[in-house]
């Protein structure tokens, strides 16, 4: 099958490493290729833009002009704030001659160039909409039966806006859900499955971040959710690691397991939890682990 | 306002549009920990009121998020301004005391264009660059169950060809000895 | 002989492009205000100018860089002298603290920083219309 570009980005040589090994456990399963772009850089994160908007732009126009390189036009990246800046970099360079020039001009000093032949995927994108459902249904050995999941839109997979959507594309997206049905799970109607996790603010704001995320763990338990499925490493940290602040500080007792979609899939697709990065958790995944339909003939039996 | 000027080149339309629906305020999930909401923070630009723009924690406090850019009936891109308000105040040097998201965004640069690659996007840079991390991050990360499952690294990863990228964005920002 | 010269300034602080554009005008100048480089490139376009002045950090960022390369490619604009005015070692001292601004990255004729003394300003004007005029004697098109 094809062969992507593949940006992983800063958090998942760290924090998120299990999103890392899971995306190219999960992608290798289904027939796509990951190829790791060479000497890729930072992708600025919101901190760029909030200096210079032409340096967060350089950033992304570098990352591109090396997929450009290698002669890879499909690039996939896991984190949605990496995706986003990458997306829009492109779409501000197709757009305006005189931007792409300038990146051009300063891509020179790396022997770079850039010519707008990269087309920027998020990775769940990658899975739903080129590899299709079907394709993935078809290769589930061991459905997520039974289990109730709350899929995590967070926001910049999906917003700003992309050229060609209509609100609804940004408002009502249902790919995910649709996706954790094709694993076996029941996917969780939640009222703030797209509702912001506070991001950086946990950094700079965070009494408004923890209030964030009480909110949105609030929502996803209500509605009776077994685990909460993330797009974004900075979503998955910021629910799963400061899921005890925010119980200690707000008086909370949430114990909600926060996953990778590409976990979840990995599962679902019969790999070995171990291979998914899954035991490097703070709240312990083991009721997710249990809903696997193996594991239930194995009790059974 | 200077902050009109610094819109030209955002997406969206111009913030005089706004017709104070206040849909940006309802649906800013920060909004209860701003000093003044989105909405009010539109019509003080609109009014001039730079000093008091100034003052605001209001675009300090914004995540990101853009659902006020989505649901703005006018086409305002609310989260853009948001992005112009802080370069503004970055560049001249004026915020109220006592925030941290300017001096984070700050180090945070200064890390990448040290590195070409950042610690941990969201957190790490400002702990690090404070020497706190057997201190704080120890405390408020829990860093040894991290650092035990291996999701934390102490020393940042580099580029290969750092000298090279410094050199890229002295072309953007024309300051001699970047490299 | 020697008609009023025409200058446009480009800079996105209201406060101080009017500062700039009195003391040109009070020595004889005419001078047009545009706030961003958008509407700076317009005004190009439509009038004829015997010299820019130019702000570096505007909008997005380091704006002025940008226009002032794209001026210099253009050819109905490569010859008129561009004049930098800018605040930006200020602006972005945090990040290279103490560094110089590199003068080949900024393909311009001149570059002062701000504050601007308004002598060392209309002396840096004069001199930079009369080298152009020196460039191409007649200077008419």
């Amino acid at each position: 099958m094809k062969t992507y570009a593949y940006y992983p980005g800063c958090s998942l040589e760290s924090m998120a490493v299990s999103y890392h090994v899971s995306a190219v456990e999960v992608a290798h399963l289904l027939g796509v290729t990951l190829v790791e772009i060479e000497d890729w850089n930072c992708c600025g994160a919101t901190a760029y833009s909030h200096v210079d908007e032409l340096l967060a732009q350089v950033l992304s126009a570098r990352n591109l002009a090396l997929a450009e390189k290698e002669q890879r036009p499909d690039l996939v990246a896991p984190c949605s704030g990496c995706f986003k800046n990458l997306y829009f970099a492109n779409e501000h360079m197709l757009e305006d001659a005189d931007l792409m020039d300038h990146m051009n001009f300063a891509l020179e000093a790396d022997d770079l160039s850039y010519s707008g032949g990269v087309t920027v995927h998020h990775l769940m994108d990658l899975f739903v909409r080129e590899v299709g459902l079907d394709a993935i249904r078809e290769k589930v050995e061991d459905p997520l039966e039974g289990l109730r999941v709350a899929p995590y839109y967070g926001c910049q997979m999906t917003r700003p806006r992309k050229p060609g959507e209509g609100l609804e594309d940004v408002e009502g997206p249902r790919f995910f859900e649709e996706l954790v049905g094709a694993l076996g799970a029941i996917p969780v109607d939640y009222p703030y499955r797209m509702r912001c996790c506070g991001a950086s603010l946990i950094a700079t704001s965070r009494q408004a971040a923890l209030s964030m995320l009480r909110d949105l763990l609030q929502s996803a338990m209500d509605a009776g959710a077994d685990v909460i499925a993330t797009s974004c490493p900075l979503c998955q940290i910021n629910l799963e690691v400061y899921q005890s602040e925010v119980n200690r500080e707000l008086g909370t007792e949430f114990s909600m397991p926060i996953m990778y979609f590409t976990q979840l899939m990995g599962l679902a697709l019969g790999i070995k939890p171990k291979q998914l990065g899954i035991g490097s958790e703070v709240v312990p995944v083991a009721p997710v682990l249990a809903c696997r339909q193996s594991q239930r003939t194995a009790v059974a039996g | 306002m200077e902050v009109m000027n610094l819109l030209y080149a955002g997406d969206g339309k111009p913030p005089n549009l706004c017709v104070h629906c206040s849909v940006c305020s309802a649906t800013c999930p920060a909004v209860e920990f701003m000093d003044h909401s989105p909405r009010m923070l539109l019509a003080m630009i609109n009014a001039g009121m730079k000093d008091e723009v100034l003052a605001s924690n209001t675009f300090w406090t914004c995540a990101s998020c853009f659902a006020c850019s989505e649901r703005c009936p006018q086409g305002i891109h609310v989260a853009q301004i948001m992005y112009a308000l802080k370069r503004y105040s970055l560049w001249h040097n004026r915020y109220p005391e006592g925030l941290v998201g300017p001096d984070f965004s700050r180090r945070f640069v200064k890390t990448i264009l040290a590195n070409g690659k950042s610690y941990e996007p969201g957190y790490a840079p400002a702990f690090i660059w404070e020497g706190g991390l057997p201190g704080l991050l120890y405390e408020m990360l829990g860093a040894v169950k991290l650092l035990r499952r291996g999701r934390l690294q102490l020393i940042p990863k580099k580029i290969k060809r750092v000298d090279n990228f410094r050199q890229m964005i002295g072309r953007i920002i024309p300051l001699e000895g970047i490299s | 002989m020697n008609p009023t010269k025409r200058l446009l300034i480009v800079d996105d602080d209201p406060d101080f492009a009017g500062a700039i554009s009195e003391i040109l005008e009070s020595a004889g100048y005419e001078t047009d205000i545009t706030h961003n480089p958008k509407e700076g490139w317009a005004a190009l376009k439509t009038n004829k100018y015997d010299l820019l002045l130019l702000d570096i950090m505007m909008g997005r960022g380091a704006e002025g860089v940008m226009m002032a390369r794209k001026i210099r490619k253009d050819e109905s604009l490569r010859e008129m002298p561009v004049l930098i005015i800018t605040g930006l070692r200020e602006q972005i001292a945090f990040l290279f603290p103490g560094q110089a601004i590199h003068p080949g990255f900024v393909p311009v004729d001149e570059l002062v920083e701000k504050p601007v003394e308004p002598e060392l300003l209309l002396d840096r004007v004069g001199a930079l219309i009369e080298a152009s005029e020196a460039r191409s004697p007649g200077g008419d098109e």
